[in-house]
């Protein structure tokens, strides 16, 4: 660079002071502003429709990207506390068998045993996580990584649940198209709530609880009893992902509980962005598709992604959504050194 | 010694260090004075390169742009681009502020991380031997945890540390930060072995009357900006600076 100048960085005009309100004056602008939500939403919910075009495979891809999405989801909002999770497998199991439970012994239908499998399985993941809340950092992560694979072995020994054979049989769900609606509409609502949950008052002493909690501790809040809500709320997408995704296959057995419903979210929400909601469901939606079209590669493919995986934490370690975000909304350019003052 | 010529130090677009000219000689005491975001710690982290390491971090992650214009040179070198290690070897040598220490180990295992760079143990042991001289109390200590320590116990380990290194330019950023005024007449006390020891200090503190009597020369920055300098004498008739910074 020329001696006497510097690269300034500044915000595109619309952005009035706040990272969330904006000036707005045209059409254009509008537009400037909607436009990236417009597409990611009306992209999602138009998918499901062009099923001739991609074929079953694509969109049953399509799908597991959208569960994993929500178990990133999950993942990011617990992050946003203060808790690094290595199992979204314990969430997603245990809503999978939850639901396999409640439709082939209570004998529920999908529309009844889903939902009640999700906030039954969310209420069973807090009771179980309560006693180790007080962990933090990698202490809480081993301890999450280590349960899905506890109650994997717990039902492979007891022989409860199906043992090893699993529970199979259970009711479908009307269609594969049905099955990428619900999910690609929950994405985007889960994403949505999140959001504004962390904008409110609530989200304020959870988002603090992250920064310090001793200081929210001082305050006189329970951070035990709001990190054990979050629990809850962070469980509540994951479960509804294993019980979904239990009655599209049609059955639930151990892999429920596999390190890859714990790896893939986490690996999304890094490549998204940690901590970004909307980050994380992008880093979904691309990881997915793309170690599917890596099956190509036979083998090689694990290495391919792993070392895709570290190129993004060493090149682009804010993720793609937080540099996305900052292009857009942001401009560079090259000014004079100020002139000394006084 | 050190010559810092029309420094200038953007973190994004805001200006922490503006258009600063300084300048250091061997053997001196040399005070910068400020209040808070006045930039006395960009300036000091600047000088040992600690901002230059953290620009590149910045940049890698797309966190904030940090900009460094200027010169810094140090015994006729240019060091503006040199890591912070290096300049370490050089003989710059920074304390940081809120007396860092390493928690878990020892007062004596500090001291001896503070002379990792240098090879030969007899001197280091030496080295070690003078801080204790020069802080008595810390021999008592010699095996707790530095952790455990008091903050004016602990700044003593902080500054100890960095004599080990055996610096030619000591950087003291707010010594006395969070002493009390025993604490502080320790650490003042300090000062004067270690100028006795050659080695050259540049200091700053926000509240200037416990050292004032120990400095040769002084600055004052306010918002980034130098507005005044000059001898100890000098600055001590000035009534604004007294006002200012002595609190009469």
């Amino acid at each position: 660079m020329k001696a006497g100048y510097r690269k300034e960085r500044i915000d595109r005009g619309i952005k009035a002071r706040a990272d969330d309100i904006f000036a707005i004056s045209s059409y254009r602008e509008i537009l400037y502003l909607m436009g990236p939500r417009l597409l990611a939403v009306v992209g999602l919910l138009l998918f499901p429709l062009f099923k001739d075009i991609t074929g079953a495979y694509w969109q049953t891809v399509g799908f597991i990207a959208c569960i994993i999405a929500l178990l990133t989801l999950s993942w990011n909002f617990l992050f946003s506390v203060g808790l690094v999770s290595l199992g979204q497998a314990f969430f997603f199991g245990i809503g999978a068998y939850f639901t396999g439970y409640f439709n082939h012994t209570c004998g529920l239908a999908p529309l009844f045993s889903i939902p009640l499998a999700t906030v039954c399985g969310a209420v069973l993941c807090t009771i179980l996580i309560f006693p180790v809340l007080r962990l933090r950092g990698i202490y809480f992560a081993l301890i999450t990584f280590a349960l899905p694979l506890f109650l994997m072995r717990i039902i492979e020994a007891t022989g409860y649940l199906g043992g090893t054979e699993g529970i199979s049989g259970l009711q479908r769900l009307p269609s594969l198209t049905f099955s990428v609606y619900i999910t690609v509409v929950l994405v985007l609502a889960v994403t949505f709530i999140f959001l504004r949950l962390f904008d409110t008052d609530y989200g304020l002493v959870l988002r603090a609880i992250h920064d310090n909690d001793m200081s929210v501790l001082a305050g006189g809040l329970s951070v035990q009893w709001y990190k054990a809500q979050a629990v809850f709320l962070a469980a509540l997408p994951a479960t509804f992902a294993g019980a979904l995704m239990t009655h599209h296959y049609r059955v639930v057995g151990m892999p429920a509980f596999a390190v890859e419903y714990s790896l893939l979210p986490l690996t999304a929400a890094v490549v998204g962005g940690t901590g970004t909601f909307a980050g994380g469901v992008l880093g979904a939606l691309i990881l997915v598709p793309v170690s599917e079209m890596l099956r190509a590669f036979g083998t090689l493919r694990i290495v391919m992604y792993g070392m895709m995986l570290i190129l993004f934490v060493v090149g682009l370690p804010e993720g793609i959504y937080r540099f996305g975000q900052r292009k857009y909304f942001q401009f560079e350019r090259i000014v004079p050194l100020e002139e000394k003052e006084k | 010694m050190l010559d810092v010529k029309n420094l200038m130090v953007f973190y994004e677009n805001a200006l922490a260090v503006n258009d600063l000219n300084l300048d250091v000689k061997k053997g001196e005491i040399v005070g910068v004075f400020g209040s808070n975001s006045a930039g006395k710690t960009t300036l000091m982290n600047t000088v040992a390169g600690l901002t230059l390491h953290l620009k590149y971090r910045e940049l890698r992650k797309g966190g904030q742009r940090i900009t460094i214009v200027g010169q810094q040179i140090f015994e006729g070198e240019e060091i503006s681009n040199l890591s912070p290690s290096d300049r370490v070897k050089k003989g710059i040598v920074l304390c940081r502020e809120r007396h860092p220490v390493f928690r878990d180990l020892s007062v004596e295992e500090n001291l001896q991380l503070g002379g990792f760079l240098i090879k030969d143990q007899s001197k280091v042991q030496e080295s070690i031997d003078l801080v204790y001289s020069i802080f008595p109390p810390l021999t008592k200590l010699k095996t707790r945890k530095a952790g455990l320590c008091s903050g004016g116990e602990q700044e003593m380990i902080a500054i100890g540390m960095a004599l080990v290194a055996r610096p030619k330019l000591l950087l003291l950023d707010e010594p006395l930060l969070g002493l009390s005024p025993v604490m502080q007449a320790i650490v003042v006390q300090a000062l004067k072995d270690i100028r006795s020891l050659e080695v050259t200090v540049l200091l700053t503190e926000q509240y200037a009357r416990p050292i004032m009597p120990h400095i040769d020369r002084g600055f004052i920055i306010e918002n980034g900006t130098l507005i005044m300098s000059g001898t100890q004498k000098e600055l001590m008739d000035n009534p604004e600076v007294m006002s200012a910074y002595f609190g009469m």
